[in-house]
């Protein structure tokens, strides 16, 4: 695989070892309407470019880490 | 004899049409098509950026099939299904349709059972679908292993005869050059930037070579819907995701039947040319980058030969994959976008080529009549909004 994901706790690692848990979002707040919520659940940036994810080291560590993956050419970097 | 006029004369496009259409795919080409043949709609551009069916539409499987599970989509793929029949004769294009049938094997108790439910609402929307055991499994694919050896033993199928191949590229030029017939123009190497919207309508695309004015504007981008979207400052509910496919080199023909096995994620079959197509699932996190694993390439492989130890033999010789926008409940968006004018065929994940004659069927009919014909208002993009998810399995 052309990258490897930067784990705090088991070092740099495949990323099929971990599972994707999607693009950052910000959840909405506690007294948010039920349509800011249907948005935050299933509509998604999926940017070609730079975003931030997070994902799960669930062949590892089991730790959730937040990375910066240009989705287009997998180059990972600090923010 | 053999013909010497060009089969499709692309052309440049002009400043003003009815109805652009963006995305030169088999969802773009067949919805100018049917525009053309069955609406009478006279000004059509396709306009496509790279070339016509450079994405999703000619890097699928080429399988065509009907087996999904909710109830509200099943009369849609039906019809599609129906329609791959009879488009070879009204194109005047060989598609290569062969109908040789699909099994799907079952694993578990579970999975049978699934299966049998599956089934059950097939047979009720007029679906022809069959439950085999292991014994009539053998006796169509002889070479395939259904012992219990295997890591996870064959149980039992499900066998969907009227399931299928479509040469892809075939069709591809088959509504290509039946739109251009038609009076479409077909545009190569216009991209679209942008979008006008006056108020609540949409006036045309920004394009890189200028403006283009158009009453209607219809999407049908494949894996890229959202880049449209962030031209329209909208979200769409998709995430992109790649599919690897690979070929094997040519055999003696061994296998008569597409072969599926949802549970460990590997379909196969061998073409007329005599070479293996083996397909499997989704890379599992979002990427736009079509590019081939060892990984992807392993597993598949080492599933395969599980139930298929007498490939032993043989070599992948080429893969190759295709972006797919997947909604979070297997089903695309069509219809109307909440932009009047603009209207949406996007977000086919990985089942958008079967899909392709009633998808141009139904946009087109949208479009023409502005109403939402019945057979995709499961479709629409409110459904996330409203708690109608379409309740489909993932196979």
């Amino acid at each position: 695989m052309a990258f490897l994901i930067d784990c705090p706790n088991c070092g740099r690692r495949n990323p099929y070892e971990f599972r994707f848990g999607g693009e950052c979002k910000e959840a909405p707040g506690p007294d948010a309407d039920l349509n800011t919520w249907c948005e935050y659940l299933y509509f998604n940036e999926n940017m070609s470019g730079f975003q931030q994810e997070w994902w799960y080291h669930n062949m590892g560590c089991g730790d959730w880490v937040k990375v910066r993956r240009n989705t287009v050419t997998h180059e990972i970097t600090e923010d | 004899m053999a013909t010497t006029k060009k089969v499709l004369q692309y052309k440049e496009p002009e400043k003003h049409y009815d109805v652009v259409i963006v995305g030169g795919g088999l969802h773009g080409l067949a919805t100018a098509y049917y525009l053309a043949k069955y609406h009478g709609v006279k000004r059509i551009a396709v306009l496509e950026r790279r070339y016509i069916g450079s994405g999703g539409s000619g890097r699928n499987t080429e399988m065509v099939r009907s087996n999904k599970r909710a109830h509200e989509t099943l009369p849609f793929y039906k019809d599609s299904l129906a329609m791959w029949d009879d488009l070879s004769a009204e194109l005047d294009w060989n598609l290569m349709v062969q109908k040789k049938g699909i099994i799907a094997l079952a694993h578990s108790d579970g999975e049978l059972a699934s299966m049998r439910m599956q089934s059950d609402s097939q047979r009720r929307a007029g679906i022809k679908i069959d439950m085999l055991d292991n014994q009539q499994i053998k006796k169509m694919v002889p070479s395939l292993d259904v012992s219990d050896q295997t890591a996870l033993p064959v149980l039992g199928a499900q066998f969907h005869p009227e399931g299928g191949t479509v040469h892809h590229d075939a069709a591809v030029w088959g509504f290509a050059k039946s739109a251009a017939r038609c009076g479409v123009d077909i545009c190569v190497g216009i991209e679209v930037v942008g979008f006008n919207v006056e108020g609540s309508k949409v006036t045309g695309v920004q394009t890189n070579i200028g403006d283009i004015n158009a009453n209607k504007v219809h999407v049908a981008v494949g894996g890229y819907s959202s880049e449209i979207a962030r031209m329209l400052g909208v979200k769409f509910p998709v995430v992109t995701m790649p599919m690897q496919v690979m070929t094997t080199n040519i055999m003696a023909p061994f296998l008569n039947y597409y072969v599926a096995s949802p549970r460990l994620h590997w379909y196969t079959q061998q073409t007329l040319k005599g070479d293996l197509i083996l397909g499997g699932q989704l890379d599992p996190f979002s990427s736009w980058n079509s590019y081939t694993t060892w990984e992807e390439c392993s597993e598949r492989v080492a599933t395969i030969l599980e139930y298929f130890p007498d490939l032993a033999h043989g070599r992948v010789v080429r893969s190759w994959s295709g972006l797919c926008d997947c909604t979070g409940d297997s089903a695309p968006v069509m219809g109307p976008s909440g932009i009047d004018g603009l209207s949406l065929d996007i977000a086919w994940g990985y089942y958008g080529f079967k899909a392709t004659p009633a998808c141009g069927k139904y946009s087109a009919e949208y479009i023409a009549t502005n109403k939402v014909p019945e057979n995709i208002k499961a479709f629409s993009l409110d459904r996330f909004f409203n708690r109608q998810r379409v309740r489909e399995v993932i196979l």
